[in-house]
């Protein structure tokens, strides 16, 4: 009996421990963030900017440039991190992420129109991008709809959809000017490089109110990762609460990408690193909020200093959250056997 | 005109007199921050008079390079583009600092900390959009529609940056050369039929272009070869339908700054339907290169192809 | 894996009714990729009629028609047909190998380790050829799915779930490589936009030659481990209490993926989907046997390849789409449909 609970003690400490230390690092990631950069500053001119000490182009630069650039990385980064763990739970696929309802590809495809045929502007580019997001999430959820939802029905019709628009996306990229096609292809990749208050503010309003849902749908996503069944007997309306998890989920990729187009890999990536951190059997939602953040934060920062000019942040993620992920399966796997 | 009567020690005077509170007024002028209105694709811009450290990102970067103007900042140029400078140009392109490869990607910080005073941008309207008020905070930034007309941005940027007569220079060496060729040619010009076939982008898979480039209008309206007007962009054909070509006195093909067949329209010059047409044996095609990034300097190169080409064909029978 | 097998809850009927609808299928889908190999050669942008195709290939003659079918429509029809055939059995390989129905070949790195290897070619060699770049294609899938394969194996062997992740990890980490480099370069960036697209028109002859005998190792390959990937299907210790020899079964059949799929890659560019959606559909024909889901992903793949080539040449004409682009919009309706019409689908 006291083994037993000093076992359970233990775990929670552990994810205790884990929660803060990743709450730690993304902190200092942010502050780091925000004292470099291409343009020379010292400690003292930041924090005299922030407390309002500085005019002009200093100013500027750390108020209307870093600051919201921080902000973003940690918001989105949440964001990614908890839509991500919410399909891996719902789907029980470590490899789910939105994207398996063809969320990323629709919402490139609508953003490719709207830069490549319209020409327009950055409202109507995040605006192109949410409309052909949720339009193909929409579909794909309608034509697996056959008496319900059923897994691997919707990652089918999903797979499906998202081959067709990812080769729309492909044929308008051969069609465009090579500058079009770059940048939509820097779109397409995921950068930071836009984000102003804006956006931040915009998309963090609808980012902090979803994350709230988000808490509230927590409880019945973990009772249903121990089967359909035993959350049905448990009071769970599954049908409800699995399209609940879909719309929350999507919403919150959706409010990234429309910010700063289809930042990939942190969906997939941060709820298993956060479940791997914390020895966890299930996937919950505070650590894979931080441990997007934290990814996001780290890529961001990498993409700025990496090479001798700017990246878009969506490669790297992709090659940290890749490599550190393929570590810690390594790891695992020798550890395992 | 004017020599002669600068023989009268009063003009001289007076010349000397001119010159000198020129110099002073530009000075001044400088100085003070006296600025010009530039009427821009972004509006109206309060541009310095006298700008000395300009930046240029995307389409851009080409125009003022063409113009000899020596950028403090650059976004990439494509290989093609680059090559098709001049090696001073070429040298002002790599003396500058490199931003980003794309400008929507560019390091808007290390802008910033080479405090340009005038900043030239040429990028589709989403990419400036979300740069704007960034830009605006650097310097006074002048905005050339990434789809406008070339002579309009190039006209733009030399009044912005004070080298209007370098301009007309450049538009009057082509004109001539213009002249030259429509005279040297005139036979040629009136009795063949041409057409221009093009794949000088590896995107355009599986086909080629007709009269597609930005060459064609070109010398359909400055020379006035008989080279039919498929709209902007020409027309893709599949690589099958080559034997349309064989309609055609003599074929304008795409060649690089050296001269060579580009690699992106080799596959079709080796295969045995391009040796098959009637141009191909008897010898009547024309290597041409048209630099991407318009220009009067790079129209000029395109010019001297056309030239040597038109020059390498085989007398009419 | 949280996606399981489909486990066919065939119906435990008369395994007559089965095997006959399995030679159906078997003839249905020979005639398919008969008529589609036919069509290919018939049809194009150019209207060529049917006699003139018939002297083009017994008679040719200086004719621009003649050209059109001996330079163009016959080398790609004759690339369709292997790269269609590969990219089929090693989309069959794969998913019965880590028991995913919806496996694809890429999903070891072999597209990400082609297309890291002939971004480099292009961006930091100069190498601007195909002829060029494939055997960077090649070599690069190779050297790829070796690294996912000792990332993916563990002392007791190799498991299918570390792997595939294994895979995922090393794609994104060379994915987002490839980005970069052609993110600064803008004429690297130009020519992948390109390769990446997929074509089969353009591949000289050539440069099909030498792969097709790989081509034919990995099919003899993937052949011989078809009876132990069956055995495996039911789980890896039933499959050894059988006696099949785990290690041996998984190397030989990776071999044959990474032939075939790198092949394929290196001649026609990453052309998705139809190494999926094939042999998953050929499973719901067939059942789970390897032996019919190879024979049905070799006629089947092809087809699908060529139907979707004619269509790219007739639907712009005269101008064309590369293959890559149209093969989801040809297979994606009808993976779609199936799925729709499925009763028990798994999971």
């Amino acid at each position: 009996m006291v083994r037993r609970r000093r076992l359970g003690l233990r775990i929670d400490l552990r994810s205790i421990v884990v929660c803060v230390a990743l709450a730690v690092a993304v902190i200092v990631l942010a502050l780091v963030a925000l004292a470099t950069g291409s343009y020379q500053l010292s400690v003292g001119q930041v924090v005299s900017a922030l407390t309002g000490g500085e005019a002009g182009l200093i100013h500027e630069i750390v108020v209307e440039w870093r600051l919201p650039r921080m902000t973003a990385t940690v918001v989105f980064g949440a964001a990614l991190g908890v839509s991500g763990a919410m399909f891996q739970s719902l789907t029980r696929n470590p490899l789910a992420s939105p994207d398996v309802i063809g969320f990323d590809s629709g919402s490139y495809t609508g953003a490719l129109i709207v830069i490549m045929l319209i020409d327009g502007g950055y409202l109507e580019v995040a605006g192109g991008a949410l409309l052909g997001g949720i339009a193909t999430a929409m579909l794909v959820y309608v034509l697996a709809w056959r008496r319900g939802v059923q897994g691997f029905r919707l990652i089918v019709v999903g797979i499906g959809v998202s081959a067709m628009l990812t080769s729309v996306n492909t044929w308008m990229m051969l069609r465009a000017d090579l500058e079009v096609a770059m940048s939509a292809a820097a779109w397409g990749a995921g950068s930071l490089n836009a984000v102003s208050w804006d956006q931040v503010a915009l998309g963090g309003a609808l980012i902090a109110a979803l994350l709230m849902l988000a808490g509230v749908l927590s409880r019945p996503m973990r009772q249903m990762e121990l089967g359909d069944d035993t959350a049905a007997s448990q009071g769970v309306r599954i049908a409800d609460a699995r399209l609940g998890l879909i719309v929350v989920g999507v919403a919150l990729t959706a409010t990234v990408t429309a910010a700063s187009g289809p930042i990939a890999f942190i969906a997939l990536a941060a709820p298993q690193i956060a479940r791997r951190l914390g020895r966890t059997a299930g996937i919950t939602l505070a650590p894979a909020a931080l441990a997007g953040a934290l990814l996001l934060g780290a890529a961001d920062f990498v993409a700025q200093h990496i090479a001798p000019t700017p990246l878009p942040v969506g490669l790297i993620t992709v090659m940290i959250g890749g490599g550190y992920l393929g570590w810690l399966l390594f790891i695992e796997a020798r550890r395992r056997l | 005109m004017i020599i002669p009567s600068l023989r009268r020690p009063t003009a001289v005077l007076t010349a000397a007199l001119l010159g000198v509170s020129l110099v002073l007024s530009a000075a001044i002028g400088a100085s003070a921050q006296e600025t010009r209105t530039i009427d821009a694709d972004n509006g109206t811009i309060e541009a310095p008079a006298n700008p000395q450290r300009i930046a240029t990102l995307g389409r851009a970067n080409g125009s003022f390079l063409a113009l000899g103007g020596k950028p403090i900042a650059v976004t990439k140029l494509r290989q093609g583009d680059f090559d098709a400078l001049l090696e001073d140009q070429q040298a002002a392109y790599e003396a500058a600092t490199l931003l980003g490869t794309s400008a929507s990607e560019a390091d808007l910080e290390k802008l910033a900390s080479l405090k340009p005073d005038l900043i030239f941008i040429s990028v589709p309207n989403a990419d400036f959009e979300q740069m704007k008020e960034k830009l605006e905070a650097i310097a006074p930034t002048i905005l050339l529609g990434f789809h406008s007309d070339w002579k309009r941005r190039v006209e733009v940027v030399a009044e912005a940056s004070n080298k209007v007569d370098v301009l007309n220079k450049q538009k009057a060496d082509y004109d001539q050369q213009v002249a030259a060729i429509k005279t040297k040619y005139a036979e040629t010009i009136k009795n063949d039929t041409f057409v221009e076939v093009g794949s000088g982008e590896f995107s355009k898979v599986a086909v080629f272009h007709l009269n597609g480039s930005t060459c064609t209008e070109v010398v359909r309206a400055d020379v006035g070869l008989d080279i039919a007007d498929l709209g902007e962009g020409g027309q893709s054909r599949s690589y099958e339908q080559i034997g349309a070509l064989a309609d055609y006195d003599v074929i304008l093909y795409p060649v690089d700054h050296k001269g060579n067949v580009t690699e992106a329209f080799r596959p079709m010059t080796e295969s045995s339907a391009w040796q098959a047409l009637p141009a191909v044996k008897s010898g009547r095609t024309v290597g041409i290169y048209c630099p991407l990034d318009r220009s009067y300097p790079g129209n000029s190169r395109y010019m001297e192809s056309l030239d040597r080409g038109l020059a390498a064909l085989p007398k009419d029978e | 894996m949280g996606v399981t097998p489909v486990t066919d809850k065939e119906p435990p009927a008369p395994l007559i009714a089965l095997r006959r609808r399995r030679f159906a299928g078997l003839v249905a889908a020979l005639a398919a990729l008969t008529i589609v190999t036919v069509l290919s050669v018939m049809v194009g942008s150019q209207a060529i009629a049917p006699s003139v195709v018939w002297d083009a290939l017994f008679n040719p003659s200086d004719d621009f028609d003649h050209f059109a079918i001996s330079d163009f429509r016959l080398p790609r029809t004759i690339v369709g047909l292997a790269v269609g055939a590969a990219f089929g059995i090693s989309g069959a390989l794969i998913q019965a190998l880590t028991r995913n129905p919806l496996a694809d070949p890429g999903i070891l790195g072999v597209n990400a380790g082609a297309s890291f290897a002939v971004t480099v070619a292009v961006g930091l060699l100069g190498v601007s050829d195909i002829r060029g770049y494939m055997w960077f294609a090649f070599v690069g899938a190779l050297v790829v799915t070796i690294v996912v394969l000792a990332l993916g194996s563990t002392r007791r062997g190799q498991s299918p779930v570390v792997m595939v992740l294994a895979g995922v990890c090393v794609g994104a980490v060379l994915g987002g490589a490839t980005s970069a480099l052609t993110m600064t370069n803008p004429d690297a960036f130009d020519q992948m936009r390109a390769w990446g697209a997929g074509s089969i028109l353009g591949r000289p002859l050539e440069i099909v030659w030498p792969v097709l005998p790989l081509l034919g190792v990995a099919l003899v390959l993937a052949l011989i481990t078809s009876r132990s990937l069956n055995a495996m299907a039911l789980g890896d210790e039933l499959a050894a209490s059988q006696g099949v020899r785990l290690v041996r079964t998984r190397i030989l059949s990776v071999a044959a993926i990474t032939l075939l799929a790198g092949g394929a890659t290196a001649i026609a560019g990453p052309i998705g989907f139809v190494g999926l959606m094939v042999p998953h559909v050929a499973r719901w024909i067939v059942g789970p046997d390897q032996r019919w889901i190879f024979a049905y992903s070799v006629l089947l793949a092809p087809s699908l390849l060529l139907a979707s080539d004619v269509l790219g040449r007739v639907v712009m004409a005269p101008s064309e789409i590369p293959v890559g682009i149209v093969t989801a919009f040809v297979g994606a309706p009808v993976l779609i449909a199936l799925v729709r019409r499925r009763k028990a689908s798994g999971l």
